[in-house]
């Protein structure tokens, strides 16, 4: 049996979908990086100050307005009573996960979260994973009373985690990995290299505005070469082992966890796998 | 009592003025006035403890930020001591500068955390999620979910444990978590096979398993987001302030006006609405003293004195007594408190 062709309307939601995608991550990849690209700016001491005052508002409002923007465009997904409430309870396991981790710290940046967004998002898809790396957060920080202005971008970041993690399907698709060690590994370093780049994509957006060594501090006008020296500096300075341990953790929990927990969220996939159909008159469906 | 909206708007003029100067007599009064509104407003009956005191926080945020920007960044007039220019990073002069701007990066954070413990002290969970836009509904279902299921899910995990351990089972290390772990997620997806039933028996949504948003919605997304792109790329790489920072704020706008369309269109119910009253609109106002203030050139106010900068030599800041004032703005709430009824 062949799939029908998408129709005329089906092409054009999907191109829309897709601009709305690449725009939002343009502007939040822009509005993260803008320090690496910005050219030079001939400024005064005082003007200087000024801008380094509004600068941190408009980002934050462009981070925010990109992120309202793909939830509403992947929250089209969670308009069944299967998906709601499938993410519901998965957020309020990973919310339990991290309110023990609130309880218990690990070493650094060490957290038992990450792992069940990596492999939800590669199991049920993108749009699943996006929400739920974003809602745990968000769960998370309600229940665990830490509200704060880091949860957007802690939010937004999240959410790539587990939007980006049905890339590793690529990966195992191809090598023909699906079901043994090999994929856990594939897993696993995703899960381990996202454990860094959480860290890297959280410190962009305060960096330009912290002080320090000159060798680690951005200055406007430097080239985009010397941005990346310094922020490499700043970064091994101050967050790497942290993020380490991030990584570390994810690594280890998908080493231990991650072949079992596939398995049972393959098989409620299956499970979770039909269609409600309204009964006909006389109720007969 | 205090409206939800009217929290949000003074915990966003503390942010902004937080994050607006460096002035440690300006800081210092921010700070008073949050400590004060910490020491005297109530918290709410159900709201989460936090896991942090924020003196606690303070103390140990504003040691270490002056401890790591004294040893790091080797730039000041007074130095303190120097340590041995061979030593990685911290190999160099430690002037007294460096230790102030970082105690006042510190006060900074420590400010910033303890105006979010209070929002989140006053603000019981159901206000945060009464919050949530119209247009989101989707997400705040699955947030009122999660947030439900998440002391089942806590008592469903003691359960799990005292039941693996009258088997035998000791959590030596990590690995033993599994047993803990697996039985907490399959019990948790039969809980969510037996939720998504029941909510399509009571009419959520069974048949339609995708509703995405029309093209309409989408389209007027995708052109308010090309004007943010535009009027910012305008703004800050081709130094077009005026016209760039007119198309971005004309996309923003585009953008949030769909959004409030979308949300328009969901049916919305509300049991017990939250009333506007004239205590809200007292906050509010301060709420807006506070940001003008510190965000807005006005006309005849001088504002030199909030970019404070210790470096290259130790200056005591300016002070405007206007400026100063205006952060009185955040005393509203505390103003307002009768025999604990601010919240």
């Amino acid at each position: 049996m062949t799939e029908a062709p998408p129709s005329a309307a089906e092409l054009k939601q999907l191109l829309l979908s897709l601009s709305i995608y690449w725009l939002t991550t343009v502007i939040g990849a822009a509005a993260f990086l803008y320090p690496f690209w910005l050219p030079g700016v001939q400024q005064s001491s005082l003007m200087t100050q000024a801008h380094t005052a509004d600068s941190p508002f408009m980002l934050t409002a462009l981070v925010g307005l990109c992120f309202v923007v793909v939830l509403l465009e992947v929250q089209g997904a969670a308009t069944s009573a299967k998906f709601v409430a499938l993410l519901g309870i998965l957020v309020a396991i990973n919310s339990v996960l991290r309110f023990v981790e609130v309880a218990i710290p690990g070493p650094g940046g060490f957290s038992p979260i990450f792992f069940l967004i990596v492999l939800t998002g590669y199991v049920y898809g993108g749009r699943f994973g996006f929400l739920m790396g974003a809602l745990t957060l968000f769960v998370s920080a309600l229940v665990t009373g830490t509200v704060g202005p880091w949860l957007p971008y802690q939010m937004f970041t999240a959410g790539w985690i587990g939007m980006s993690a049905p890339l590793c399907k690529v990966v195992t698709r191809l090598f023909r990995l699906e079901g043994g060690w090999a994929e856990v590994a594939v897993l696993a370093l995703f899960g381990g290299a996202w454990g860094i780049v959480y860290g890297g994509i959280m410190n962009i957006w305060f960096w330009p505005f912290a002080m320090g060594p000159i060798d680690q501090h951005w200055q406007p006008g430097i080239p985009i070469l010397e941005a990346f020296r310094r922020y490499a500096a700043f970064y091994v300075a101050t967050s790497f082992i942290w993020d380490a341990m991030r990584a570390f953790g994810n690594i280890l929990f998908m080493a231990l966890f991650g072949q079992a927990v596939l398995r049972a969220l393959r098989r409620f996939q299956k499970r979770f796998a039909f269609q409600y159909r309204p009964a006909e008159a006389g109720g007969r469906p | 009592m205090i409206n939800s909206p009217a929290w949000i708007a003074w915990v966003g003029a503390a942010l902004v003025a937080l994050s607006a100067t460096r002035n440690p007599f300006y800081v210092g009064l921010i700070l008073l006035w949050i400590a004060l509104s910490l020491a005297f407003i109530p918290p709410a009956a159900d709201t989460p403890p936090v896991p942090f005191s924020p003196l606690r926080f303070a103390a140990v945020v504003i040691a270490l930020s002056a401890l790591f920007n004294a040893l790091t960044v080797h730039v000041g007039r007074t130095v303190l001591f120097r340590l041995p220019a061979g030593w990685l990073l911290i190999g160099g002069s430690v002037t007294l500068e460096a230790l102030v701007y970082g105690m006042l990066n510190g006060l900074i954070l420590s400010g910033i955390f303890a105006a979010f413990t209070l929002l989140n002290r006053v603000l019981p969970v159901r206000a945060l999620i009464r919050l949530i836009p119209r247009a989101f509904y989707p997400v705040a279902i699955v947030i009122s979910i999660a947030i439900t299921f998440v002391p089942t899910t806590l008592r469903r995990f003691q359960q799990i444990k005292e039941a693996q351990a009258v088997r035998g089972h000791q959590t030596r290390s990590l690995r033993d978590w599994l047993p803990l772990l697996l039985p907490l997620l399959v019990g948790g997806l039969e809980r969510a096979l037996k939720l998504a039933e029941a909510m399509t028996a009571r009419g959520f949504a069974g048949a339609g398993e995708r509703a995405p948003h029309d093209a309409g919605t989408q389209t007027a997304i995708v052109a308010g987001l090309a004007l943010v792109l535009a009027g910012w790329l305008l703004r800050l790489a081709w130094q077009m302030t005026a016209v760039g920072g007119a198309v971005l704020s004309a996309g923003g706008l585009v953008v949030l006006v769909t959004l409030w369309v979308v949300g328009r269109r969901v049916p919305h119910t509300s049991y017990r609405p939250e009333k506007w009253r004239k205590n809200d609109w007292l906050v509010l106002a301060g709420a807006l003293v506070v940001i003008g203030a510190f965000l807005v050139p006005w006309p005849g106010l001088n504002r030199d004195s909030i970019f404070y900068y210790p470096y290259p030599g130790l200056t005591v800041p300016g002070f405007n007594a206007l400026l100063g004032g205006a952060t009185a703005g955040l005393l509203g709430p505390l103003a307002l408190l009768k025999g604990g009824s601010a919240r």
